[in-house]
């Protein structure tokens, strides 16, 4: 699984479901999304339910913060070591 | 399709100027410096928050431009060097060196090598030893101020510290966890937010240095600009619950009670900005709070770091131990886990700061009523989502109009509920809505204001009506710098003596960090007693309590003070000896803080009998130090066996507490032993003192054996037991009345038993609203018949500090009797005839 795969999986998620009719060149993998404001608590939960079930990896509570999930980057970064991981 | 919306600005001349000019490190740092330096000065011409806050606000302009100069790998380490040298410049070598110490021990507990379990179980412990010494239970071998600070500093942050030291694996260094817990702001601020850990780590330079300082400078102007609006707020427009009358009243009071915020939001805008003077690149605290267009909106910007405080260690934990109930169930209940939480740690905080531990309905009532609409926004957009935006926003008209009205509803439910979170009690709270009728009725004539407003904030928010001519950054810098010369200006009295003397006596008015009115009230009720109200975070007040004692001058603990079943309620006890961290007070067999006289007065003897409250009493002085022992000793020194009386005698009847309707027993008591002249002790408020008097014993269903003051408390419409608040309201109109009532009243009493009825005024310490209220009484006074005597001026070159006892406690003290003792006895020597002074 390439990165950019899981980058490219998460944004149309993200932009079906929480910015629907945005333009999607405006979500960049660096655009801040819980930072920004643009993920609240339960946009971010559903994202993780979508992580969980789409990747088959299970996050721990302490995992749902900013460094894991607030750039497409960082999310797939994430969900490659966590896939990785013994 | 109506597009309202500006188009995205692209970088204007002025922008892309701005930024090659300021490319320059030299000239950036020298820009930083140059604002810093601005803001210096407007602190202190403005007296922004405390001279504590003066001194770290000097100590961050040198140490910026020392920490610019300092190789960035030493940052962290010079950081906290001057966050504890910061410590030891406010706080004194001993009590600096205490916190840190005790401090360093928390941090070690935190990396002693045993497991995570074990370590908070010995936190745990050693905290609850600091509570207990919090509690009062025990002296300890240092000052209460450390308290509050120590608090601050640990409360919170050793629970998020802990959170990340179990989960995060990142290495962290030492220098890292001292600034951490011993941020430098933190020393003169203990109401401080909750930084969280990893990403006060993880934004520590994360971007260019410049861009970092620059925000921090714009911050700590908006910041310094939330901490003036409140003041005008709170001095001008901040109204008692009792002054709620009509329907203007009552918008006024819920709107400014809630814009009290602004000082919380000023503190921590400064906070966060003199960190990111340091390469602390933190988030903003809070996001244009009275613009949330829904409950969770609300909860999302008012406070950010308590609301992710909250997800990290308590929501998000709770969630995912739930989500086997459900995705619903496990939103609901881990929502209201953490509303719970917030409302313990509430309580849990005040207990740090003030050493007591508040179980107040109203917190209860107002956090549940505040999570269930959480609750129920956060189901409504589980259903049908919420609108977010990744570009500046696309308004139509439809849309605007939308949020504007969801804003102002949002608005107005939560100025309701803060109104009750803040309400001393639950009839205190109801009578205030007394005018809701009216304000229904009058509806239509306020609509389109508000309608106004709310517009202009939505619009102002949605960052409608911006031009294109500066990018964001630049517009930010520009308006920090417009506001920066605008207050330094202003701040000078070679500005603002010229734009006349109502402007310059507002701008004087704001320059200093007074009480108000309001709080000046609550402060002397506070000294007899525990007012709950002085744990509300937005009231000045609960920072002059925090340094206060637990047990400050108890006189009814002490049994200094006791209950009487008739209209006074309460008297000096007799023949007692009370010592406390202030003065030994000794009490006569007549119940009187005076030396022992006999009930008749020998023939050759002069005896004054003197009216007053604590003042008088010599609340905080010696035995012998009241202003009353000073004249009477120097009576007897000037007088005495020349061509005066054998022996003179002042007999102090003063009562800590007593307002001016219980003179009307007092009186009695002193007539008895038969003066010559009766002293009545005048103070500021006289006609408001009385009619609280009136008031309470209302409330209290104590007898009132005046017909004439019964006769006018029916006129007014009292019913028995009505709150304090309404029956105030209802009484306002009879004020003079009142207090006319009570000043013919002791006249004809005294003159009845063949004394001079003398009313002397007895100013504050301190300056303030209390001054236009004399003229009336004093008028009042001498349309009933008393002599009067003005003492106003009598402090005249002397400053407050000199004058009190403390800072939380504002009698005069031994030099303040003094003065107040050279005063009234050159007053009475000058009016030796009427008095009567030689026989």
């Amino acid at each position: 699984m390439e990165i950019q795969e899981i980058q490219s999986a998460v944004k149309d998620y993200i932009l079906k479901e929480f910015l629907p009719g945005e333009n999607p060149d405006a979500l960049s993998q660096s655009t801040p999304l819980i930072t920004g404001g643009i993920l609240d608590s339960l946009a971010t939960l559903k994202l993780v339910s979508f992580l969980e079930n789409t990747y088959g990896i299970i996050f721990e509570a302490h995992e749902v913060d900013a460094e894991h999930l607030d750039t497409l980057a960082a999310i797939a970064n994430w969900v490659l070591e966590r896939k990785s991981a013994p | 399709m109506n597009d309202l919306a500006a188009a995205a600005p692209a970088p204007g001349l002025a922008t892309r100027l701005s930024e090659s000019w300021l490319r320059s490190a030299p000239v950036r740092f020298l820009f930083i410096l140059g604002q810093l330096g601005l803001l210096t000065i407007i602190i202190r011409q403005f007296q922004i928050e405390s001279s504590a806050f003066l001194r770290i606000a000097l100590l961050v302009f040198a140490g910026y431009a020392v920490h610019s100069v300092v190789p960035i790998a030493y940052r962290l380490p010079f950081f906290v060097l001057l966050s504890l040298g910061g410590i030891v410049l406010v706080m004194g070598l001993q009590t600096g060196a205490v916190l840190i110490a005790v401090g360093l021990a928390l941090i070690t507990i935190c990396h002693l090598p045993l497991s995570i379990r074990t370590r908070v179980v010995v936190l745990l412990v050693v905290g609850g030893g600091l509570a207990i010494a919090r509690a009062g239970t025990f002296e300890v071998p240092w000052s209460a101020a450390l308290w509050p600070i120590l608090a601050s500093m640990f409360m919170f942050r050793l629970i998020v510290y802990m959170y990340d030291l179990k989960h995060d694996k990142a290495p962290t260094s030492l220098w890292r966890t001292l600034a951490y817990f011993f941020l430098l702001p933190n020393v003169c601020f203990p109401l401080f937010p909750v930084v969280d850990f990893k990403t006060f780590r993880r934004t520590y330079y994360d971007k260019q240095a410049f861009q970092i300082h620059q925000v921090g400078v714009n911050w700590m102007v908006r910041g310094i600009t939330h901490l003036l609006l409140y003041r005008i707020f709170y001095q001008y427009a901040a109204l008692a619950p009792s002054e709620v009358v009509t329907a203007g009243d009552l918008v006024q009071y819920l709107v400014v009670n809630f814009l009290l915020y602004l000082r919380v939001s000023g503190q921590f805008h400064v906070i966060v900005g003199m960190l990111h003077l340091f390469g602390f690149n933190l988030p903003e605290t809070n996001r244009r709070y009275f613009l949330a267009s829904s409950f969770t909106d609300h909860w999302r910007r008012i406070n950010i770091y308590w609301k992710d405080f909250m997800m990290k260690v308590f929501y998000y934990p709770a969630y995912f131990k739930l989500r086997k109930l459900g995705e619903t169930k496990a939103i609901i209940l881990a929502t209201l886990f953490a509303f719970g939480v917030t409302w313990f740690l509430h309580s849990y905080q005040w207990f740090w700061l003030r050493g007591s531990f508040p179980v107040a309905w109203q917190d209860g009532v107002f956090w549940t009523i505040l999570a269930i609409l959480v609750i129920a926004t956060l189901l409504y957009e589980m259903k049908y989502g919420r609108k977010r935006v990744l570009s500046a926003s696309t308004w139509t008209s439809r849309s605007f109009a939308v949020r504007t009205i969801k804003t102002l509803s949002v608005f107005v439910v939560i100025i309701v509920l803060w109104s009750l979170w803040n309400a001393e009690s639950w009839e205190g709270w109801l009578t205030l809505w007394t005018p809701l009728e009216a304000l229904v009725a009058q509806g239509g004539q306020l609509a389109p204001l508000v309608l106004f407003v709310a517009v202009v904030g939505n619009a102002s928010g949605a960052g409608l009506g911006t031009t294109s001519l500066l990018g964001e950054r630049a517009r930010a810098v520009a308006s920090t710098l417009i506001v920066l010369v605008f207050l330094t200006l202003v701040g000078l009295p070679q500005f603002y003596t010229k734009l006349g003397p109502e402007a310059a006596s507002f701008i004087l008015s704001i320059k200093s960090n007074r009480l108000s009115r309001n709080d000046r009230a609550a402060l002397q009720r506070g000294y007899y007693e525990d007012l709950m109200r002085v744990n509300r975070f937005n009231s000045q007040l609960w920072e002059v309590y925090m340094n206060k004692p637990l047990h400050w001058l108890d006189v009814q603990d002490a049994g200094l003070v006791r209950f009487t079943a008739d209209f006074a309620q309460s008297e000096l006890a007799p023949s007692l000896i009370s010592a406390d961290s202030f003065s030994t007070i000794t009490t006569n067999r007549w119940g009187m803080r005076d030396k022992d006289y006999e009930r008749e007065p020998a023939p050759d003897s002069y005896r004054m009998a003197l009216l007053g409250a604590s003042a008088t009493m010599g609340w905080g002085v010696e035995d012998g130090e009241t202003y009353e022992a000073l004249v009477e000793e120097a009576l007897n020194r000037d007088l005495g066996d020349h061509g005066g009386y054998a022996r003179y005698e002042i007999l102090n009847l003063g009562v800590p507490g007593y307002y001016p309707l219980q003179q009307a027993v007092a009186v009695e008591k002193a007539l008895s032993f038969k003066p010559r002249v009766v002293l009545y002790e005048a103070t500021g408020q006289e006609l408001s003192r009385a009619t609280y008097y009136l008031a309470e014993v209302n409330r209290k269903g104590v007898a009132i054996p005046y017909p004439e003051l019964r006769a006018l408390a029916e006129r007014a419409g009292l019913e028995p037991g009505m709150s304090e608040d309404e029956a105030q309201k209802r009484l306002m109109p009879f004020q003079r009345e009142i207090l006319g009532w009570l000043y013919a009243y002791l006249v004809n009493r005294i003159r009845a038993e063949g004394a001079l009825a003398v009313w002397f005024f007895l100013p504050q310490i301190y300056s303030g609203s209390w001054e236009e209220t004399v003229d009336p009484a004093k008028q009042l006074a001498e349309e009933n018949g008393f002599t009067t005597i003005d003492l106003r001026g009598v402090y005249t070159g002397r400053n407050e500090e000199e004058l009190r006892l403390v800072e939380w406690d504002k009698h005069p003290n031994a030099l303040g009797h003094r003065l107040l003792a050279q005063a009234l006895y050159r007053e009475i020597r000058a009016e030796e005839n009427r008095f009567g002074l030689r026989p």
